[in-house]
């Protein structure tokens, strides 16, 4: 079964009388544990259409359904819900709490997961422990360095257990070593079972996957499948 | 997400932004701490001076020459009228059918000594001896009253006030004891109950005399003024219609005619009072307005700087699963936490100051419960309104929208 579908999904900004494509259209299906990547020149509408496979913004036309249902059924309630137990989000810019501790920025899907207590922190310990940052716990983000920092990201991406793991240029800001250590990560998250989605530009990264997704100017150029464990 | 973990939250998010959130309990304590206080010392000075008013009694008022005087055309006018004089009393006192008492007095200022020691500028009363039944400012705290037959026979006897017992006689017992008012010599008969002192005059500085013997002292051609006690609350109006009626028969004039004497009861002081203090409360009023807006702009203002920062906070928030109500809980959460502290510091400080002021100056001060109520709710409303307004607009925003605002 699929578990993301986009059907002529597109997204338009208006900028004052231009009118902005960043996704013209896109069709495609994932299946439940693909890995894949989706790779385009800057401004071809990766970012745009991750965003949207993530719930965390909606297209202007068509459809996108989500473990078989239109999000645009779904209430905040239930939009949330999806965010905080099905999808996990990795950011290029990290996106941590500033003045929360490693520790804390990972509890944060479990705050709202409603799970408390000893039960929140030894899930949140030991997610950090999976990513190797378990005697960093209590430092800031602006106490670690910038793979530190992804890594607790992805800690919290997977904290919360999801089936989907999207990730949009998670290696971009980071040198290209560390960079092959954040996607052997996700090539293991990969390999536990999960649907994982990177957007990437370099050609060697995407080498992990299995699929690629090929945009240009918010279309969808090329879809290529590759045998084989990446 | 329980409430529990959202207060733990929005102090956790306090004590993250120690700068930001002192700054608005700032904001919220100038605009409390305004209100309190200010509200505080009008409504103390308010109550205060209709309380010394209206303990005139009800039932009470005087006539005199001049009555309320507020401009030079009516000095110079009222100047030319006849003077009020003791046998003027003497008239509405036989006359009168309505009235409990007619009580004569006349004022001048000396200084009163006692072997060696002195009061200076002592306000010295001739009064009728019909005193005692016009209020407890004429209670006697040891020795008696002036009575009738030291009015008849002009006696040089004196009741003084509780500042000139124990300035000039201090722990000696001043009953009985021969002081000098002016060049004359008085027997001490007894000493008033302390009255206290109105807006940093003290009323305790004082020495009564027969009206009679004060007049054979002072000449009974200076113009007195003549205080009336109707019989009773009802016959008050009347009483006072018939007081002016027989006073302008005697001097003269017809019933029609306005009176050439002043009334004065516990209503034109009111009204006088009201009139002048008018413009006192609309400048109280401004001072108040003015710290209100100030506080309240000082915490908008604060809570918008944060929300570009705040904003993306939400964003990161609401990509990993936070709904809106979450956001709006710890955003209202943080907003009480930091207005109701802010209120009760205000409270807290207002009320120290209404007692300094209470205590330090002669203006009396007193906390009003509701200028605390309306202080309290002023900080939570302009709080939650500043606090919880924009998280309500950022928690509107596509998650993608909200983590776009860079700090
Ligand atoms: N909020 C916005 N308002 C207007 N235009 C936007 C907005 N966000 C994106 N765009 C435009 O949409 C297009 C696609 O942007 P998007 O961020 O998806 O590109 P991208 O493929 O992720 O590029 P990059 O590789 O540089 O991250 C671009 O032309 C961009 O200018
Ligand atoms: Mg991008």
């Amino acid at each position: 079964m699929s578990i993301l579908e986009t059907n002529n999904v597109s997204k338009q900004y208006q900028m004052g009388k231009v009118t902005v494509n960043a996704l013209a259209g896109v069709d495609f299906n994932v299946e439940q544990s693909e890995f894949v990547a989706v790779m385009g020149p800057s401004g071809s509408g990766k970012s745009t259409l991750m965003n949207i496979l993530g719930c965390l913004d909606t297209p202007t036309q068509g459809c996108y359904r989500l473990g078989g249902t239109d999000v645009r059924d779904l209430d905040d309630h239930q939009l949330s819900r999806l965010r905080n137990r099905e999808i996990g989000f990795i950011f290029q810019t990290f996106n941590l709490l500033p003045r929360a501790n490693a520790r804390q920025n990972v509890e944060l899907p479990l705050v709202y997961a409603g799970i408390a207590g000893a039960a929140r922190r030894r899930l949140a310990t030991s997610a950090l422990d999976r990513v190797g940052l378990v005697d960093r716990t209590d430092h800031k983000p602006n106490e670690l360095s910038g793979g530190e920092r992804q890594r607790v990201a992805i800690a919290r991406a997977l904290v919360s257990d999801p089936s989907l793991l999207l990730a949009d240029e998670p290696t971009g800001n980071l040198d290209s070593g560390t960079g092959e250590e954040i996607m052997r990560s996700l090539n293991r998250i990969w390999m536990e079972g999960r649907t994982v989605i990177v957007v990437t530009h370099a050609e060697e990264i995407a080498r992990h996957t299995q699929r690629i997704l090929r945009l240009h100017d918010g279309a969808l150029v090329s879809d290529d499948r590759r045998p084989g464990d990446g | 997400m329980g409430l529990w973990e959202a207060i733990r939250m929005g102090c956790e998010a306090l004590q993250a932004n120690r700068l930001r959130s002192a700054l608005t309990i700032l904001g919220t304590v100038v605009g409390v701490v305004a209100v309190v206080s200010v509200v505080s010392i009008t409504q103390g000075l308010n109550r205060y001076v209709s309380q010394e008013i209206l303990s005139m009694g009800s039932h009470i008022f005087s006539l005199d020459k001049y009555g309320f005087i507020t401009s030079n055309e009516e000095y110079f006018e009222a100047a030319r009228r006849k003077d009020l004089r003791s046998d003027d009393a003497r008239y509405l006192q036989d006359h009168l059918t309505m009235a409990a008492a007619v009580v004569p007095t006349a004022h001048y200022t000396v200084d009163v000594l006692w072997e060696g020691r002195q009061a200076k500028d002592v306000a010295l009363v001739g009064i009728g001896s019909g005193y005692a039944a016009l209020g407890d400012e004429f209670d006697i705290a040891c020795g008696r009253h002036l009575t009738y037959q030291e009015e008849a026979t002009r006696r040089r006897s004196a009741v003084i006030g509780s500042d000139i017992a124990e300035e000039l006689f201090g722990a000696v017992d001043a009953i009985g004891q021969r002081m000098r008012v002016g060049r004359e010599s008085f027997w001490v008969v007894g000493v008033l109950k302390q009255r206290g002192a109105v807006l940093g005059t003290s009323r305790d500085n004082v020495v009564l005399m027969p009206i009679t013997t004060f007049e054979s002292i002072y000449g009974s051609r200076r113009s007195i003024s003549i205080i009336i006690k109707a019989a009773s609350p009802a016959v008050y109006e009347a009483c006072q219609e018939e007081a002016m009626l027989l006073l302008k028969l005697r001097r003269g004039r017809q019933p029609w005619e306005p009176p050439d004497f002043g009334v004065q009861n516990s209503e034109t002081y009111y009204a006088f009072y009201s009139r002048a203090t008018s413009l006192f409360y609309l400048g109280m009023i401004a001072v108040v307005g003015l710290s209100v807006v100030v506080g309240g702009i000082v915490m908008m203002n604060i809570m918008l700087v944060a929300v570009t920062e705040r904003t993306k906070e939400i964003g990161i928030r609401m990509a990993v699963g936070a709904r809106r109500r979450d956001i709006m809980m710890q955003f209202l959460i943080e907003a009480l936490a930091l207005s109701s502290s802010g209120g009760i510091l205000g409270v807290l400080l207002g009320a120290l100051i209404a007692v300094l002021v209470n205590v330090l100056s002669p203006l009396p001060a007193r906390v009003e419960f509701w200028s605390v109520f309306v202080g309290l709710c002023m900080a939570v409303g302009i709080g939650v309104v500043a606090g919880v307004y924009p998280a309500m607009r950022a928690s509107r925003l596509a998650p993608v929208v909200a983590l776009g605002y860079e700090k």
